[in-house]
């Protein structure tokens, strides 16, 4: 299928009335679900009412989206130590469905929907897909896993929303997933970008893109550059578009980019962005760039408010060609902590140091992680240093020993990691924080 | 007994001789060498005059090093004598996990090292074969 060029482009809409909202209105309607959001909390998730009690805020000290800033923050942390179901906000028994995302340890961090929940969940997505140019016609082949993870299932919340129909794929076997979405005639997928890349080379590799009847592609999870998404585009002749989420907060759908390539449009009537410095937690100016927080103006199962995402990036609030007043934020710069996103899968390096503990000895040896990209895929090599504790006289056992870790690793990652032993010492040292990752991937 | 030097090194160039130019400076003989290598890594396995200060100088250089006790059993320059030696061990059920010889002993005949995990069962077996064994002071 030939992609649609700019000027070509019929945009559409999915709810004009809140999409393209002026801005008073918007802040009239994030005022009274915040106030209705900050006094639901402060009755039902007991965390809240001590963070508020504690810095003395008071449900009625919040009369509009103004007094955001009064409200205390919440931090992945905060997930872990109430893990699994401590910040629920409605009897156990309203809880229509969990996802879950890596935490920076051993645990998920684990977020509980309503049915409520599901449904606004699979409108945002809608709202994407329509900004893709996909209608209840389209036939969408969705090769993001499913599982706990919100990829599969938030894009298949989202065709549903539409009306359109989901191929339900998940991911790998690239073959496989080649030839249902010619079989099936798809004509949209998503999936992470570097696998939308990787596909789409292998499509032109077996000589079929010209069978594709593929249109539009939604890629997200994972940091990517406008030259890999023209690149994508090219190889497929298709439209590509960045979709944003995390889990926390609801998973793909958060946020989105239109056409115009011009940041990703935050469905802020459900998502309440804010940028805040990263020194002093501060609102930045617009275009300036900062931490992205977001409260849950909606959210019934699991509120979150002033979720700190730790993503580095600026906001923009001036209407976008498309029409659409939703603000825009652009690309991520950075994070605040260390995390990486390799393979849509979120990797902290303290989870890296929680699997090397199980080589014994009862300290984690000196590592490095390395990632990088090769044939368009991630790839995480961990080095570690071998030391006399498990260092062993045969060449078997230490074969072994690296088996062990590289399952250990695959098991608290969540994806796999080539392990490579090193001579002790030749992992450089850094001054104060040791470094424990090296991204060479252009991103 | 022998007490050999099991040395980590990666499989880079210059690796081995890092470990050699350590010893030379600190006047240490290496009596054996044998290398055993995967694409990534290797480990050196050495036989030297003084293990235990070997073995000092090249933790103090970051080396990660082990010492292991091995076999050592002289065989003379004679068609079959290797594998009747082997044939010793193996109605003894002795499982040899490695093996490497050498010969530089100034007249003596040579000697040939192996490892095995039952060190105590493999020595009675040869020392009830009359297989002659080497000792850190014979070589």
């Amino acid at each position: 299928m030939a992609g649609v060029a700019l000027k070509d482009w019929k945009e559409k809409i999915r709810d004009p009335k809140i999409e393209c909202m002026s801005r008073d209105e918007m802040s009239a309607l994030q005022s009274g679900r915040l106030v209705q959001q900050v006094k639901n909390v402060y009755e039902n998730v007991e965390f809240y009412r001590k963070k508020m009690d504690e810095i003395g805020v008071e449900p009625g000290d919040i009369k509009g989206i103004e007094d955001i800033g009064k409200l205390p923050f919440t931090t992945k942390e905060d997930l872990r130590d109430n893990y699994p179901f401590g910040l629920l906000a409605v009897p156990q028994e309203k809880i229509a469905r969990v996802q879950g995302t890596s935490g920076t340890t051993g645990k998920l961090t684990l977020a509980s929907y309503t049915q409520n929940d599901v449904d606004v969940w699979g409108e945002c997505v809608a709202r994407g897909l329509t900004m893709a140019g996909l209608t209840e016609a389209d036939r969408i082949h969705v090769c993001y896993g499913y599982g706990l993870f919100t990829g599969g299932m938030g894009l298949d919340l989202g065709a549903k929303a539409l009306g359109a129909m989901a191929i339900p794929m998940s991911s790998g076997n690239t073959k496989r997933q080649l030839m249902c979405m010619e079989d099936f005639k798809a004509t949209a997928f998503a999936c992470t970008p570097s696998y939308a890349l990787y596909l789409a080379e292998a499509a032109q590799e077996a000589g079929i893109v010209d069978r594709l009847q593929i249109k539009a592609s939604i890629n997200g999870a994972e940091p990517w550059t406008d030259e890999m998404r023209k690149k994508i585009e090219g190889i497929l002749h298709i439209n590509s578009f960045d979709i944003y989420g995390l889990c926390e907060i609801t998973g793909p759908g958060v946020a989105m980019d239109c056409i115009h390539h011009k940041g990703l449009h935050v469905y802020e009537d459900y998502f309440y962005p804010e940028i805040l410095n990263p020194g002093d937690d501060t609102p930045c100016a617009d275009r300036e760039t900062g931490e992205l927080v977001f409260t849950t103006l909606a959210k019934e199962g699991m509120p979150l408010i002033r979720y700190r995402t730790k993503d580095l990036t600026s906001i923009e609030y001036s209407t976008c060609e498309c029409g659409r007043t939703l603000p825009r934020i652009q690309k991520f710069t950075g994070r605040t902590d260390d995390m990486k996103v390799i393979r849509g899968v979120n990797v902290f390096p303290t989870q890296v140091e929680t699997a090397l503990l199980s080589m014994g000895g009862g300290v984690a040896p000196h590592y490095l992680m390395i990632v990088e990209r090769e044939n368009n895929l991630d790839v995480l090599t961990v080095m570690v240093e071998v030391d006399e504790r498990y260092f062993s006289d045969e060449i078997r056992k230490l074969d072994e020993l690296k088996n062990k870790v590289g399952a250990a690793l695959k098991q608290a990652l969540g994806v796999s990691a080539r392990v490579k032993l090193v001579e002790p010492k030749t992992i450089e040292r850094s001054e104060g924080k040791a470094k424990r990752v090296i991204d060479k991937r252009d991103l | 007994m022998i007490r050999q030097l099991s040395v980590f090194v990666e499989n880079k160039p210059g690796s081995l001789m890092d470990v050699t130019s350590r010893l030379t400076e600190a006047h240490i003989n290496i009596r054996a060498v044998a290398s055993f290598d995967t694409p990534e890594f290797g480990i050196l396995r050495l036989v030297v005059d003084k293990p235990a200060e070997a073995k000092g100088c090249l933790t103090e250089k970051g080396f990660v090093v082990r010492l292991h006790d091995v076999i050592g059993v002289e065989l003379e320059d004679k068609k079959g004598n290797l594998n009747q030696m082997l044939a010793i061990l193996a109605e003894g059920r002795i499982n040899v996990n490695y093996i490497y010889s050498f010969v530089i002993r100034e007249g003596k005949a040579p000697v040939l090292v192996f490892s095995t995990d039952d060190y105590e069962g493999a020595a009675q077996i040869l020392k009830d074969a009359g297989v002659k064994m080497v000792e850190e002071s014979d070589l």
